[in-house]
């Protein structure tokens, strides 16, 4: 390694080595990149330099100031523990109360969540007697705040798994109001499903609700979600509502679906979090993808620069997510420790986050 | 030679406009102005390789997209007979089997570039998603000589290195061009497991292909 | 993942107070600092402090908070959120359960 080298990470989490001018290059051009997307300001002098520093340090790992901590949330609950590979889990079998204490008093989780192991809300609604269950059990012993997560997953709506037609299906032969009009009757029964299953389980004692990958089925999914976290919000007043989303961009599927007189296809962070806070969340989750092509430099300067505009203007506080493949951490399921604390402190110091 | 600057423009801006009509109204006056079939098929062609771009941008969604494939479509559909009468072919480039690996359920990407490559001059079978190995052998013995595979999860996109290896069993390999894609999907990877062309995005393949 | 990301950036739960500034960030749509600031005003301590682990375990165990390590008799649960409650000024959906189950 020359001198003006540096070990550091590609997005799929293999180990290269690149000079600190390379690094300043692809920090530039990832905020370049979502500066021009987003239609938002690239990253300062200041940051740039900043996060130059992080990406450049030699120390395997790196963390804030003293003072400058914050609180972590999470998403999927104890399938990091008991979950497959898909899920970056672990695959040791275990109680969900002693997975959640196990957070909570060994890994110095903040906040944790009660999740199913098809982590979705249409799966949930037929058990969900037995999630509220194992809430009430959970919550008798727990002292951190103790969410249910899921994702929408209106794809779970469409055929083959739901009664509603396939979008992907309907435009392949170019019925694309069929699709559409299919579109918009899934996301009113997730809507439904959402105010079912989210009083049902605030009814048994949780804390609130976590939703996570909103938007994954693109932009109806996002439009469904938000009405469901409005029904939930009027219902449980005081329920702590965590809206994370699945992109930087929402996906256009249907195109022109609106939420509160909006089209929400192709909504950046910095507007996804107004049409959240509207809907009644408390807390919005910042979604920015990786690219495993590129380096851990140009997708944290992406990472940073889109969460560091939704952070100036969000009237909520922002979790950014920064799991696997997202914040600018490499898509790999064990994802390497360098990679995760550089992201980790780049986004609380530079992008100025109220939670991971 | 008659310069067609203006009726190219006319015909790039109707399909980044995406409106059928707008496009088919676009073909007439190309016509009128002279343009031969071939030349209107190719002022469509740039014009949808940038609506991919706009798409993959952010700028333009899949209806959009699927607009302008439909004007292309239509717009071949006029163009045709007098792509008969000249003489001219309109047979395909080659035949590409597409689809999304066996247990990933994710297509948007693959079929954003089924679309392209239809538009490219290819005969596209597009198999959908959740699509089983042993399908990709079978389109490839039927006779495409391009196959292209998607997977979006760390999971899935091993079937990507299964059916390439299932492909030099049946002593198919040499015969066909083996495209991979999807977010998990690298440069690194694509040769590692000896694909022919790894595409970061749906144009990016197309312009990797479409000259082959 | 949890362990890299706590190390670099976070609160540390119950062995310090970082369960108490997300209670204030999700019951009352606090901003960072702003829930530091409220929660430290209630622990009577500067927002460094609540941070730390040295501080929060004696202040944990004298205001009846819960505890990240086993000591009998300390509240854990339901106990413990009651205390957080009356600390913070909220309500704790859990215990508004747990008392609408107390007959009389």
């Amino acid at each position: 390694m020359a001198a003006n080298e540096y070990y550091t990470r590609m997005g799929d989490g293999k180990r290269v080595l690149m000079t600190k001018d390379q690094i300043l290059a692809d920090i530039q051009a990832g905020s370049a990149d979502a500066a021009d997307m987003g239609g938002i300001q690239a990253l300062d002098d200041n940051d740039v330099e900043a996060l130059l520093e992080i990406v450049c340090d030699r120390n395997r790992t790196v963390g804030v100031e003293p003072g400058k901590e914050v609180p972590l949330t999470y998403d999927i609950g104890q399938l990091d523990f008991t979950g497959d590979n898909g899920n970056s889990g672990n695959g040791v079998d275990m109680g969900r109360l002693e997975a959640a204490l196990l957070h909570e008093r060994a890994l110095g989780a903040d906040t944790f969540e009660l999740a199913h192991s098809d982590y979705s809300i249409k799966p949930v609604k037929p058990v969900i007697s037995m999630e509220m269950q194992t809430m009430e059990e959970i919550q008798n012993e727990i002292v951190i705040p103790y969410f249910y997560g899921a994702m929408p997953n209106m794809g779970l709506y469409y055929a083959p798994d739901g009664p509603y037609g396939n979008p992907a299906d309907l435009m392949r032969e170019f019925k694309i109001e069929e699709a559409m009009d299919q579109a918009e009757k899934s996301a009113q029964a997730l809507a439904r499903d959402i105010e079912y299953v989210a009083t049902k389980i605030y009814d048994a004692g949780a804390d609130g609700f976590n939703f996570d990958t909103t938007g994954a089925a693109g932009d109806a999914d996002a439009v469904g979600t938000f009405n469901g976290v409005e029904k939930l919000r009027k219902a449980c007043p005081n329920a702590y509502i965590n809206v994370g989303m699945a992109g930087e961009s929402v996906m256009g599927i249907h195109g022109s679906i609106e939420y509160d007189g909006q089209v929400v296809a192709g909504l950046y962070p910095h507007q996804q979090c107004k049409l959240a806070q509207k809907a009644g969340a408390n807390v919005f989750g910042a979604v920015v993808n990786t690219s495993c092509s590129k380096s851990m430099a140009w997708n944290l300067a992406r990472a940073v620069t889109f969460v560091k505009a939704c952070t100036a203007v969000s009237g909520i506080p922002v979790h950014v997510n920064m799991g696997m493949g997202v914040g600018g951490i490499p898509m790999f399921e064990t994802a390497p420790i360098d990679a995760v604390t550089r992201c980790s402190k780049a986004m609380v110091e530079i992008a100025k986050v109220d939670g991971v | 030679m008659t310069d067609f600057t203006k009726e190219n423009k006319e015909l790039y801006d109707a399909m980044v406009a995406y409106k059928v009509p707008g496009i088919t109204a676009a073909v007439e006056g190309a016509r009128k102005a002279g343009m031969s079939a071939t030349q209107i098929i190719d002022g469509l062609s740039a014009g949808m390789t940038q609506v991919g771009v706009l798409f993959e941008r952010g700028k333009l969604f899949l209806p959009h997209v699927l607009s302008a494939a439909a004007g292309m479509k239509q717009a071949m559909t006029i163009l045709d007979p007098e792509l008969k009468a000249s003489g001219e072919t309109t047979a395909k480039k080659a035949s590409v089997v597409m689809g999304t690996v066996e247990g990933d359920v994710h297509d948007i990407g693959k079929s954003i570039c089924s679309t392209m490559l239809q538009c490219a001059g290819f005969d596209v079978h597009d198999m959908g998603r959740d699509v089983p190995k042993q399908t990709f052998i079978d389109e490839v013995k039927k006779g495409c000589t391009f196959c292209g595979m998607s997977a979006l999860m760390t999971t899935t996109m091993t079937v990507q290195r299964d059916v390439i290896s299932m492909l030099k069993d049946a002593g198919l390999r040499d015969k066909v061009v083996v495209m991979v894609g999807g977010a998990p999907v690298t440069q690194a990877y694509a040769d590692k497991i000896g694909a022919d062309v790894y595409g970061d995005s749906a144009s990016e393949t197309v312009a990797k292909v479409k000259d082959l | 993942m949890a362990v890299s990301h706590y190390m670099a950036s976070g609160m540390g739960g119950i062995r310090t107070a970082g369960d108490l500034v997300a209670r204030m960030e999700y019951s009352q749509n606090m901003k960072l600092k702003d829930a530091k600031a409220y929660v430290a005003q209630k622990l009577d301590l500067d927002p460094l402090e609540i941070g730390d682990e040295q501080i929060m375990r004696d202040k944990r165990e004298e205001l009846k908070l819960g505890v990240v390590t086993g000591l009998p008799g300390a509240p854990r649960g339901i106990a413990a959120k009651m205390n957080i409650e009356k600390l913070l000024g909220i309500k704790i959906n859990s215990c508004d359960k747990f008392r609408q189950m107390m007959k009389n």
